[in-house]
């Protein structure tokens, strides 16, 4: 059931609009993420729902209790901040002991509770060292113990990571998971890194200026993008616009190429209508011409190679089509296969396509040239 | 090169690349360090040359001890006051929305933290003399006589003189410490569960307090050693430390200069123990807000 | 969260109602005809500043200050400059005992320097005690720490072997490279050092009175005079010793905040000059 709720929450600053009409539902024990581009209103939101801002209007409720009048040091929920905001004249053990300490729990109890957390973090040998003589990944992993050591109801994180390096941030954030699956904690994460959302969470929430474009598991959000944006910002899409001919048949025309979708079933597209078919590049399948592959209901072109781009495990290559250029991921073992300017055959299937209206599309405006 | 030549040519390398140096030593020795030699010295000294402490004696005698007394108490209390309000006022200023005006008011501090001295003096008198113009104000509005029970010719006019550039001072010192406590801090505190007193009580002032204590001793040392004000104000009436060191020199002969010495001596004593105590304040504090 | 504080309006009004009102009673008792009997001045007039101005004295006491101030800055640069300069080029083991130097003034009261130097040179056959030059020489001692430190950050700043190795490589002598080279790149907190000592001998009273007195009048010892003689001119002298003080000042703000930032500036002046 729904643990911590977000109703119509809005925040203008000196009349821009940070947020605007937020909804999201977080049961408990989830671990939800805020993904967007800096200056979408995810802090904002965090910093609603923990409270150092006060929302315009709208409502945030944890476990059924309205929070918006009360102070944030009364709200039971624990925080983790970017610079970590250690407290410098304390060490590691009188850090996390602080909202023990502030809220009165007795000596032995403190030290327990600060035992278990440095275990919990495995930091349990640094406990008497200051802030000063920590690294940043150990700084970070005292402020998720200090955060802990309370036992709020909700754990927040405002891009724990985003001041780490590489190496530590991708360890770090598989911890951050692991504690807290084995502590149930319900958690809401910031990011601007889609990497990390992708990989921990349990939902993505993705926020562009101020409003939510999607909500879902990893997996949703990036095979079955809802706008434009999402596909866009999650990972690399190509982008085919055109009209849907038929939508009984799956049949789009774009640029004087047909493609083959996904019969339409649930009215929500008609023939007539702007699309945008939505495919990702490891979904396409390159070949040479002289290979033979079946044809069938999947789309095929010829293109040629015009750029090589490796990434690591996987090489992109830029496919010239009729002056359209089309992205496809082949795995680097296979890189050889290729060469520039070379002519190729291409093919994805109807099922890898993810279709979407036209973000043109505008029922009081007349139909342009659209790409 | 055998060890005695080579040692011997050390020195003398070393040598040379002192003796650019030497004529602001030679200044130094001559009007810093000699002249606080030759003070121990004559402290030490009677009037035929003589080894004595009867200088140091002399200075238990009421004359003596109670200008030390009030020496301290006027310096420990514009220092206490000093960094309190100073403190209070500097955070309020450094919270001010407006930059331009936070600014603006920390030109003014910045330049009346130099305003001692005779001028201040003269202007306190005519603020709070007996015809000054506050006087005037309490007298025709509120009926009330300032003058004499408050006069600014007695030991808490100079409290109120010397507070005048203490404030700005402290102010000066404290806008940056307090500038240095993050927000994230109280942010931090707040989402653990503290309340804002509790922010100040464990955090705030802790970190805050190194900066204090050494905005403290300093206000100390700078009003201990303050002379003009004080001697514009209430010329040889009121008893402190540097005046009565003035009185002892003015003239053209020296009254007692024995004592003028042992005073001297245990001034710099005082001020020597003050300031270092404010270096280690300082170096402590900077462990905090790097 | 940023409410308006109410409590905090009401300090900072206070502190500046503070500040102030000294300094604009001062400025308004010099143009005052009477003001001893009402709230307000009775009239206004330019007579204090005319007497001031018409007194012989007003012109002497006025050029002492200057050449003291003018004297201090330029014996300060003299002998500090190439010396901080040195230190940080070549003795950096003299760094410590720079500072130790330079920082001792601070504990010294200026009467306990006056005391020290009287007593050591008013001693027969040195009888110099008692000249401006002395009194000279003290002020630079007196201005160390405030000379030193923009000096000391300026030099700190810029990279000094280098610059010193490229000019001696081009031929320069050391006079040279010190003129044509350094000087040029430490010149803000040279200037800025300068302005200080300026400001602070100007209005320097105790040492001058103590070391020199009557000999040698300055323009804080003829203020005091006119304190127990006539408050009014007492006023209009106060009013040019304010004036040029945040002259200074403002000029000192000016020079640190154009160009290059020095760690130093306003808040390389802990203590005040002439109390």
């Amino acid at each position: 059931m729904s643990y911590l709720e977000l109703q119509h929450l809005n925040k203008s600053f000196e009349g821009v609009v940070a947020v605007q009409d937020i909804n999201l539902s977080v049961d408990q024990g989830e671990f939800v993420s805020l993904l967007g581009p800096s200056g979408c209103g995810k802090t904002t939101t965090l910093r609603m729902i923990v409270g150092f801002e006060s929302p315009d209007s709208g409502v945030v409720r944890l476990g059924g209790e309205l929070m918006n009048d009360l102070p944030p040091h009364r709200r039971g929920m624990g925080m983790v901040f970017q610079m970590y905001a250690l407290f410098p004249n304390m060490t590691a053990q009188g850090n996390i002991s602080y909202g023990l300490r502030v809220a009165g729990l007795l000596r032995p109890e403190i030290e327990e509770r600060v035992a278990e957390m440095l275990e919990l973090v495995s930091l349990t040998e640094a406990a008497h060292k200051y802030p000063a003589e920590l690294s940043g990944g150990q700084q970070q992993r005292v402020a998720l113990a200090r955060a802990l050591a309370i036992r709020p109801r909700v754990l927040l994180l405002d891009e724990p990571l985003s001041a780490l390096d590489a190496v530590v941030r991708v360890s770090l954030r598989q911890e951050i998971r692991r504690i807290q699956s084995a502590l149930g904690i319900t958690t809401v994460y910031v990011t601007h890194d889609q990497e990390e959302a992708l990989s921990i969470s349990d939902r993505v929430v993705v926020m562009q200026r101020g409003a939510i474009e999607q909500v879902g598991t990893p997996e949703e959000i990036y095979s079955r993008p809802m706008t434009n944006f999402v596909a866009t910002f999650i990972g690399t899409v190509n982008q085919f616009n055109g009209v849907l001919e038929d939508s009984a048949q799956g049949r789009v025309v774009s640029e004087g190429m047909l493609i083959n979708v996904l019969p339409v079933t649930d009215g929500q597209f008609n023939s007539g209508d702007l699309v945008t078919v939505l495919v990702r590049p490891e979904s396409v399948h390159v070949s040479p011409l002289e290979e033979v592959t079946e044809a069938g209901k999947g789309n095929h072109a010829r293109a040629t190679l015009e750029g090589v781009t490796f990434l690591g495990p996987v090489t992109r290559l830029s496919l010239d089509r009729d002056g359209r250029t089309i992205t496809a991921d082949v795995s680097t073992q296979e890189r050889g296969r290729f060469k520039r300017g070379q002519a190729l055959r291409l093919s994805f299937s109807p099922e890898a396509c993810q279709l979407m209206l036209s973000p043109t599309q505008h029922p009081e405006r007349p139909n342009s040239n659209t790409a | 090169m055998n060890p005695a030549a080579s040692w011997r040519s050390r020195i003398r390398g070393q040598w040379k690349d002192w003796l650019p140096v030497l004529p602001f030593l030679l200044v130094c020795l001559g009007f810093e360090l000699l002249p606080l030699v030759f003070l121990l010295r004559g402290s030490f000294t009677d009037g035929q040359g003589q080894f004595t402490l009867d200088h140091y004696a002399k200075m238990g005698a009421s004359v003596y001890a109670r200008s030390f007394s009030n020496s301290i108490m006027l310096s420990g209390i514009t220092g206490l006051t000093g960094t309190l309000l100073g403190t209070v006022i500097g955070y309020f200023i450094y919270r001010l929305r407006s930059s331009r005006w936070r600014e603006s008011i920390i030109a003014l501090s910045d330049v009346t933290s130099n305003f001692a001295g005779a001028p201040l003096a003269f202007a306190f008198v005519v603020v709070l003399g007996s015809s000054g113009v506050v006087t005037m104000a309490f007298q025709e509005y509120f009926g009330l006589k300032i003058y004499p029970t408050f006069s600014v010719y007695s030991f808490w006019g100079l409290v109120l003189a010397y507070t005048y550039f203490q404030l700005p001072l402290m102010v000066l010192l404290a806008i940056p410490t307090i500038a240095g406590l993050r927000p994230e801090w109280r942010e931090a505190s707040l989402s653990l569960g503290g309340s804002p007193t509790q922010y100040w009580r464990y955090i705030g002032l802790p970190i805050l307090a190194p900066a204090l204590i050494a905005g403290l001793l300093l206000l100390f040392a700078n009003a201990f050693g303050a002379y003009a004000t004080a001697y514009t104000l209430t010329g040889s009436r009121f008893s402190l430390v540097t005046l009565q060191i003035g009185f002892l020199l003015t003239g053209e002969v020296l009254r007692d200069p024995g004592a003028g010495e042992a005073m001297g001596v245990l001034t710099l004593i005082l001020m020597g123990i003050t300031i270092g105590l404010y270096q280690i304040a300082v170096r402590w504090a900077r462990k905090w807000q790097p | 969260m940023r409410t308006r504080n109410p409590v905090g309006a009401l300090t900072i009004g206070a502190f500046l109602t503070y500040m102030l009102v000294p300094i604009l009673a001062t400025y308004l008792f010099s143009v005052a005809t009477r003001w001893d009997r009402s709230l307000l001045p009775e009239g206004l007039t330019l007579e204090w500043y005319r007497t001031a101005f018409a007194d012989r004295w007003f012109g002497i006491v006025f050029q002492h200050s200057i050449i003291l101030s003018a004297g201090t800055v330029i014996a300060s640069i003299a002998l500090i400059v190439p010396t901080a300069y040195w230190v940080h080029l070549r003795l950096p083991r003299g760094r410590a005992l720079m500072d130790l130097l330079t920082t001792l003034p601070f504990a010294i009261p200026t009467v306990v320097l006056a005391l020290g130097i009287i007593r050591l040179y008013a001693r027969p056959p040195l009888m110099l005690a008692r000249t401006p030059a002395v009194l000279i020489l003290a002020y630079v001692i007196y201005t160390l720490p405030f000379m030193y430190r923009p000096i000391a950050n300026s030099l700190e700043a810029i990279d000094l072997h280098r610059l010193t190795e490229a000019s001696q490589s081009l031929g320069a002598a050391w006079s040279r490279t010190l003129s044509q080279v350094i000087i040029p790149n430490i010149l803000p907190g040279i200037v800025s050092g300068s302005l200080l000592v300026f400001a602070t001998i100007f209005a320097e009273f105790t040492l001058a009175t103590l070391l020199v007195g009557a000999r040698y009048k300055t323009f804080p010892m003829q203020l005091v005079y006119y304190t127990r003689r006539d408050g009014r001119i007492a006023s209009a002298y106060s009013v040019i010793s304010f004036t040029v003080a945040w002259l200074s000042s403002m000029v000192i703000l000016w020079v640190t905040t154009l160009g290059t930032r020095q760690r130093g500036g306003p808040r390389a002046k802990t203590t005040a000059g002439h109390n």
